[in-house]
């Protein structure tokens, strides 16, 4: 279909590119990997007036990790670096859990983390795991910089907090707790290149055999990724058993709010919601033995 | 076994290096200068009348060089039944009515892909909304909306068959059932969407270059409903990015940019969207299927009473032979001594479904395999048993049809239940995983001819060379199956030559010798291939004759043509080389080429088919009872092919068989509301991609088909069948649903799971956790 006409600009540094971004204002998008921006204006789904790349731009595609600080994702490195990256094995499983079965080699060469966050689709499969391990944003613009709880950032289907200006940087995640597990599951109906109708994203800290805190966020089962707060009530502060898993699945899966639509039914995904949050329950704690 | 030196033997695809490097032209790849690129208006209604269209404003915006509608055509109706002209519903434009979203209303031809796409949008058309109608069983009640005003009851095909006495056959079955499966449409969802390109001659005639399965077809039609005479058009068939039966017909666009090209003077490109293919495109048919079946206590069938409506969606398309046919394979596989069919073809407001691989046969069979292991589990014989008992062999005759010639199914079930460890594992495996049998007979080509040539079904000529060269030209449309690869191996077989000695033209209706029906019904290596040797035949009595003379051979002597020579059989030192044997025979003809024409149409063969294909296939699965996933593992199929003359070619189509029958079975379906399709795209039409792939093995069963060239019959379509109901029936052992409506989907092996478990979201009782995840691990 036709791609409508639009300007399109390589900035080599990042004070050009929020420049450019002010300049251009109103219908100036930024484009990282394009595997979400340009499938979007093939379809005419959106008619940019300019578009931003992000890709020239020097220091932004790092992915930076130290035991004593955390993990720190730049806004042009690929999703294929995070899979491959060994401390993110070690330290995020579940960001790699996240990653291996995202979309297929092609879009995971050129995709990023920080572009799959910033498109704010339902299904993201970054944002649930990224979400329970509490990472921040930043969020850059001429006026300087500001971070924000990865938590706080998603407003709706394709909606965030970012303002007009406002260019994603990195995203930050802190090391995770000693005795903490993560994990991310999701529903698919085909291997290869799916989106998945559910998914859940799960991180639980252990004191003993008791569950001392939890952060369970769902995914394309709400217009965000959905921290299901009433279910990591429900787990906080719980001696650890099989009901308490089961009655949390239960749990997470009336507090989910998904839609039917051509990929699956409401019911169906209430369901699935309940299995994956006890599997990703089950799994994070035999993580957290090893942490 | 016969002893050949081409056949069978693991030969290169011709096309294999060319697709690999990506360097194989398509019809979309190709540019003529000046070429204009047509894109086509579609009806955004259902059902409705148009009461005007006004095309000035696409007309004058710049760049658009051509705009049409029905009123620009010569409105000539047109449909592959040439022979039922009653059967031919559809015009390349609609004219004064739609009857789904997506018929064709208009079609634009502009300097770029973008203009052409940015004046339709200017295209202003009037409707009046009409009541639509989508399910067939209230299209046939007598309130509901005509679609076409020719067929007041929406009934535009009525199909009956009837042999033996079906009643007094139930009345002395110990056991009869009765069931009802409801099938779904899925799409062809072949990798090249539909492309033409056509250019007019400097005497007005048209050349085009399409990407079709039947150029003959495509050029007939084409010339009738432009109203020029067949010698007028030229179809050629470049590479084929698949066809599956989406592309057996002349279409819109073909006709739109052979009249544009007319039109304008200059070469005229369609090429469609995936976005377009979903939502417009043909499609295999939805069928509900009513089977009555009575059995004697041991197993033996008596009698079959099937009836069957297809939703044919909008028009007729494919859709009278599929009706056609679904009767014919009900009757298929098993010997059932009393038989009753009655299949109706339904219009209702949705794309037209068409031929698609199996042509009624996935549909038909899948009903015919799963009540037969109904039967099975109900009598207590295993499945492999009660089909041992049942099986079709050589020499049975279906009455009306024809007597099967060479037949391996008896076989094919032997060896598939060795090879997959039936016995033992349909005992032995824990809830969740499952095993499971589908079965399938098919035809090798149809003798029918509904399109009512006055050629021979498919015709060969081979042109050969003093340098030891050949050339064989043929109508036959390689769509990607193969057909090239196995056309030369039979010519280079009979001709004692290598492949690179053979040059190849096939699919120019201008260049290539008259006729050939096209590549669809299994029929290309059989037809194709008997037209070949027949030309071969013809090319090598000459060559014998000129080498018996040269040599003086007492007439004892049988000669043949070996290892590039023409030789006397137990003398080979008396023989002479290929190109000399050529070169001996056109100088005793004043110079003439030495060229021989074959062709093959079957005589005394019946009604239906000249050979029948058979096979059975296992699937072993692993079901998730918490999701209601599917993992397919594991597939064995063992089969009947006749002479296997390409093996990889013949896995190839077994690999991409087993993939098509994945996504029928679970993941693939047309989402719909009201005649719109919501998923028209490939991330929510979910078919199965490489990774779903399960582990597959094949045994071909040895059999000669005296009907086909060197012993081959089919592989192409009848291995489309066996998959769905092989893995239906796998779940059913694994989970106990038994699926009479497909496509088999998580959801509703869960909701069979909880009925027949009691385990609800609401009741909160704990699950059974047999399967993945273990019973959760405390501590
Ligand atoms: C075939 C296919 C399969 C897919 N499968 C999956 C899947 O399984 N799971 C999944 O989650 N996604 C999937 N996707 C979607 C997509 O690939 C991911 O969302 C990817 O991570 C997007 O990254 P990108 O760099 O390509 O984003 P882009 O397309 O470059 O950008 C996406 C959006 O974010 C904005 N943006 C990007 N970077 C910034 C920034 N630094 N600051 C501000 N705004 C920014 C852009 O303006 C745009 O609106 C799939 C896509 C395709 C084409």
């Amino acid at each position: 279909m036709r791609l409508p006409k639009f300007e399109y600009f390589t900035p080599k540094t990042l004070n050009e590119a929020l420049a450019l971004l002010k300049e251009q204002g109103e219908g100036a998008y930024i484009m990282a990997g394009g595997t979400d921006i340009v499938v979007k204006m093939l379809h005419g789904r959106l008619r940019p007036k300019s578009v931003i790349a992000l890709q020239e731009i020097d220091g932004i595609n790092k992915i930076s990790f130290s035991p004593q600080e955390g993990l720190t994702i730049g806004a042009t490195a690929r999703i294929v670096n995070i899979l491959s990256h060994p401390d993110i094995l070690q330290y995020y499983p579940a960001l790699t859990d996240a990653v291996k079965v995202m979309a297929n080699i092609e879009v995971r060469n050129m995709g990023t983390v920080v572009g799959n966050l910033c498109n704010a689709a339902p299904s993201a499969d970054t944002a649930p795991p990224l979400i329970t391990m509490g990472s921040v944003v930043v969020l850059t613009s001429l006026e300087g910089e500001r971070r924000l709880s990865l938590d706080e950032f998603f407003k709706g289907p394709g909606i965030t907090a970012m303002n007009q200006g406002e260019i994603m940087t990195s995203v930050f995640v802190p090391l995770p707790q000693p005795r903490s597990g993560g994990s991310y599951k999701r529903i698919s109906a085909r291997c290869g290149v799916d989106i998945a109708p559910a998914s859940a994203g799960t991180m639980a800290v252990f004191r003993d055999e008791i569950c001392s805190d939890v952060k369970l966020v769902l995914g394309a089962v709400a217009p965000i990724p959905l921290r299901a707060y009433r279910t990591e009530n429900l787990l906080r502060g719980k001696q650890w058993t099989h009901e308490l898993i089961q009655d949390a699945g239960y749990e997470a899966a009336e507090e989910s709010m998904p839609i039917s639509d051509c990929r699956a039914s409401a019911e169906w995904r209430k369901k699935m919601v309940a299995v994956l949050t006890r599997r990703t329950l089950v799994e994070a704690y035999e993580r957290s033995k090893k942490n | 076994m016969k002893e050949f030196s081409i056949i069978g033997k693991d030969v290169p695809r011709t096309d294999a290096i060319v697709k690999a490097r990506g360097a194989a032209a398509y019809t979309d790849d190709m540019k003529l200068p000046g070429m204009l690129h047509g894109r086509i208006l579609r009806s955004p209604l259902p059902h409705a009348l148009i009461k005007n269209i006004d095309t000035s404003k696409a007309a004058s915006l710049p760049g658009v060089k051509c705009v049409v509608t029905a009123e620009d055509t010569p409105k000539i109706k047109y449909g592959n039944w040439r022979l039922f002209p009653e059967t031919q519903d559809e015009y390349p434009l609609a004219i004064d009515k739609v009857r789904f979203i997506g018929d064709e209303v208009a079609a634009v031809a502009a300097i770029d892909k973008d203009i052409a796409e940015e004046a339709l949008e200017l295209i202003d058309v009037e409707y009046e909304e009409l009541p639509a109608v989508f399910d067939v069983d209230i299209a046939m009640k007598s309130e509901a909306p005509v679609l076409h005003d020719y067929c007041p009851t929406n009934i535009s095909v009525n199909r009956k068959i009837k042999y033996g006495d079906v009643e007094k056959g139930f009345a002395e079955s110990d056991y009869v059932r009765e069931d009802t499966f409801t099938v779904h449409g899925v799409s062809h969802a072949y990798l090249e969407p539909c492309s033409a390109l056509a250019q007019v001659d400097l005497d007005g005639r048209i050349t085009i270059w399409t990407s079709t399965q039947v150029p003959y077809i495509v050029q007939c039609l084409l010339a009738s409903t432009l109203g020029m005479r067949e010698n007028d058009i030229r179809v050629i068939k470049p590479f084929v990015g698949g066809g599956f039966g989406g592309k057996m017909e002349l279409r819109t666009w073909e006709f739109c940019a052979a009249l544009m090209a007319k039109r304008t003077g200059r070469p005229v490109k369609f090429t469609l969207s995936r976005e377009e293919e979903f939502l417009a495109g043909r499609r295999r048919h939805p069928m509900k299927l009513h089977s009555k079946i009575g059995f004697k206590k041991d197993g033996t069938i008596v009698a079959k009473d099937l009836k069957i409506q297809l939703d044919g969606g909008a028009y007729n398309a494919m859709g009278p032979t599929a009706t056609f046919l679904c009767g014919n394979f009900g009757a298929m596989l098993y010997r059932y001594p009393n038989y009753r069919f009655h299949g109706q073809h339904i219009y209702t407001n949705k794309p037209p479904a068409s031929a698609m691989r199996g042509f009624g046969a996935p549909q038909s069979l899948y009903a015919t395999e799963i009540q037969m292991n109904i039967a099975a589990e109900d009598l207590g014989i295993d499945p492999i048993d009660i089909r041992l008992k049942n099986a079709q062999v050589s020499g049975d005759k279906i009455p009306d049809v024809a007597t099967i010639s060479s037949c391996g199914f008896v076989e094919s079930i032997q060896r598939v239940a060795e090879m997959s460890g039936w016995k033992e594992k349909r005992n032995s495996l824990k809830l969740g995983q499952g095993i499971g049998i589908g079965c399938y007979s098919f035809i090798s080509g149809g003798v029918f001819n509904w399109f009512n040539t006055q050629y021979p079904f498919s015709a060969a000529e081979v042109r050969v060379f003093s340098d030891g060269t050949a050339h064989l030209l043929t109508m036959a449309a390689d769509i990607g199956q193969g057909s090239d690869t196995v056309l030369k191996q039979i010519l280079a077989e009979e001709l004692g030559l290598t492949m690179e000695d053979i040059r190849m033209t096939s699919a120019d209706t201008a260049m290539t010798p008259q006729g050939d029906l096209g590549s669809w019904g299994s029929r290309v290596t059989l037809m194709a291939g008997n037209a070949v040797v027949n030309a071969a035949k013809k090319i090598k009595e000459e060559l014998f004759g000129a080498v018996s003379a040269h040599h003086n051979l007492n007439v004892i002597h049988e000669i043949e043509c070996k290892n590039g020579r023409v030789q006397a059989k137990t003398r080979p030192d008396y023989g002479l080389s290929f190109g000399e044997a050529v070169a001996l025979v056109q100088k005793a003809n004043r110079g003439e080429p030495l060229v021989a024409r074959g062709s093959y149409t079957p005589r005394g063969k019946g009604l239906v088919t000249p050979a029948f294909g058979f096979g059975a296939q296992v699937a072993e699965v692993e079901v998730d009872k918490e999701t209601g996933l599917v993992k397919v593992k594991e597939m064995w199929t063992a089969h009947d092919c006749g002479t296997v003359i390409n093996p990889r070619s013949v896995e190839g189509q077994l690999a991409g068989s087993i993939q098509m029958g994945l996504g029928y079975a679970l993941s693939e379906q047309f989402v719909m509301d009201g005649g719109k399709t919501l998923n028209a795209n490939f991330a929510d039409y979910k078919m199965p991609t490489a990774m779903d792939m399960p582990l597959s093995h094949v045994t071909h069963v040895d059999t000669y088909e005296n009907e086909g060239p060197m012993g081959a019959k089919e592989c192409g379509e009848g291995l489309a069948s066996p998959t769905a109901p092989a893995i239906s029936d796998a779940v059913y052992h694994a989970t106990g649903y038994r699926c009479k409506d497909l496509p088999i989907t998580p959801e509703k092996i869960l909701e069979h799971v909880e009925k027949t478990e009691d385990v609800g979201l609401e009741s909160r009782k704990t699950l059974h956790c047999d399967l993945e995840p273990e019973p959760y691990k405390i501590g």
